[in-house]
């Protein structure tokens, strides 16, 4: 399994939604996080979120068992390591 | 975490060198409308070869204040020549990163829009006009050059700051002296391990939030 962590506040609110979109993606609560994970690669499309650049390239607090392959005005992509 | 009592309350003074008093004053008290609330003309103290000096202080609010040195006689290149990068305290070769050059600056606060856009008014109409407004995560900020070339930056808070981001910012600073003490400090391992400290410690932090919120609740 691989997961992404997302802080609760208003900035994500965007990667969140567009991240319950995913198919084989689970998001759940770890405290004040947000936990998404997947057991194969997970790609969120950043115009799709409508977030803002600055606050996109700051909106993951935590990564386990990947590797970040992509993260760019086009998407993030997470890849099992 | 610390324990020890927290107790110290802002800026007193950050102070930095000036070679250009005339320009200073213009840009902080007459553009800004920062008051001068204090100063200090002091004759060659401390060691042997210290010019005299006058040390004035800007408002900048709060009861915080912004102040100068100002060296008689003090050679304007002492610290690089004019035309390289950076300020009168630093300078940088052209091969130094820009941002690196920026790292090192001042932000005041300010509560509102309507104030922000009343300091980017008063700066457009000087010398020295905005040379950037951008939002970033959180807050939105104005940025010139005062008349030394230090960044200035005035910000606002979109939004106030919220409970988790203090749990956030102990887990990052946490991550980070863990991973910078090893090997090959990178992102993509601080935020390996940061994920390792939400697993511990966050279901905990909420709980210990939840019952404080309970017993707060109870009490009222």
């Amino acid at each position: 399994m691989i997961a992404l962590y997302l802080l609760d506040v208003p900035e994500n609110t965007g990667a969140i939604k567009v991240a319950e979109q995913l198919d084989d993606v689970k998001i759940q609560r770890r405290g004040p996080y947000f936990e998404v994970s997947a057991d194969a690669t997970i790609v969120i499309d950043r115009r799709a979120t409508a977030m803002r650049h600055a606050v996109w390239y700051s909106c993951i607090a935590g990564t386990t068992g990947c590797v970040i392959s992509q993260w760019d005005k086009d998407a993030l992509r997470a890849d099992p390591l | 975490m610390s324990q020890l009592r927290h107790v110290v309350r802002g800026v007193d003074h950050a102070a930095f060198p000036t070679f250009d008093p005339a320009g200073t004053v213009r840009f902080y008290r007459d553009v800004l409308g920062f008051p001068v609330v204090h100063s200090i003309c002091a004759a060659g103290w401390g060691p042997e070869g210290h010019p005299d000096f006058i040390h004035f202080f800007f408002d900048i609010g709060n009861d915080d204040r912004l102040a100068f040195f100002y060296y008689f006689g003090l050679d304007t290149d002492v610290a690089g020549h004019p035309a390289e990068k950076g300020d009168v305290y630093a300078r940088f070769g052209a091969d130094v990163p820009d941002f690196f050059v920026r790292s090192r600056h001042l932000a005041i606060h300010v509560d509102t829009e309507e104030d922000l856009l009343e300091y980017r008014r008063r700066l457009d109409a000087s010398e020295w006009p905005v040379e950037l407004q951008i939002q970033h995560e959180t807050i939105e900020s104005i940025y010139t050059h005062d008349p030394n070339g230090y960044m200035f930056e005035i910000t606002r808070a979109l939004r106030p700051v919220l409970p988790q981001e203090d749990l956030d910012a102990q887990l990052t600073i946490e991550a980070l002296l863990d991973v910078v003490a090893g090997p090959d400090p990178s992102m993509a391992a601080l935020i390996a391990r940061k994920a390792e400290l939400i697993v511990t410690r966050a279901e905990a932090w909420e709980a210990e939030r939840r019952e404080h919120a309970d017993r707060a609740g109870s009490v009222s």
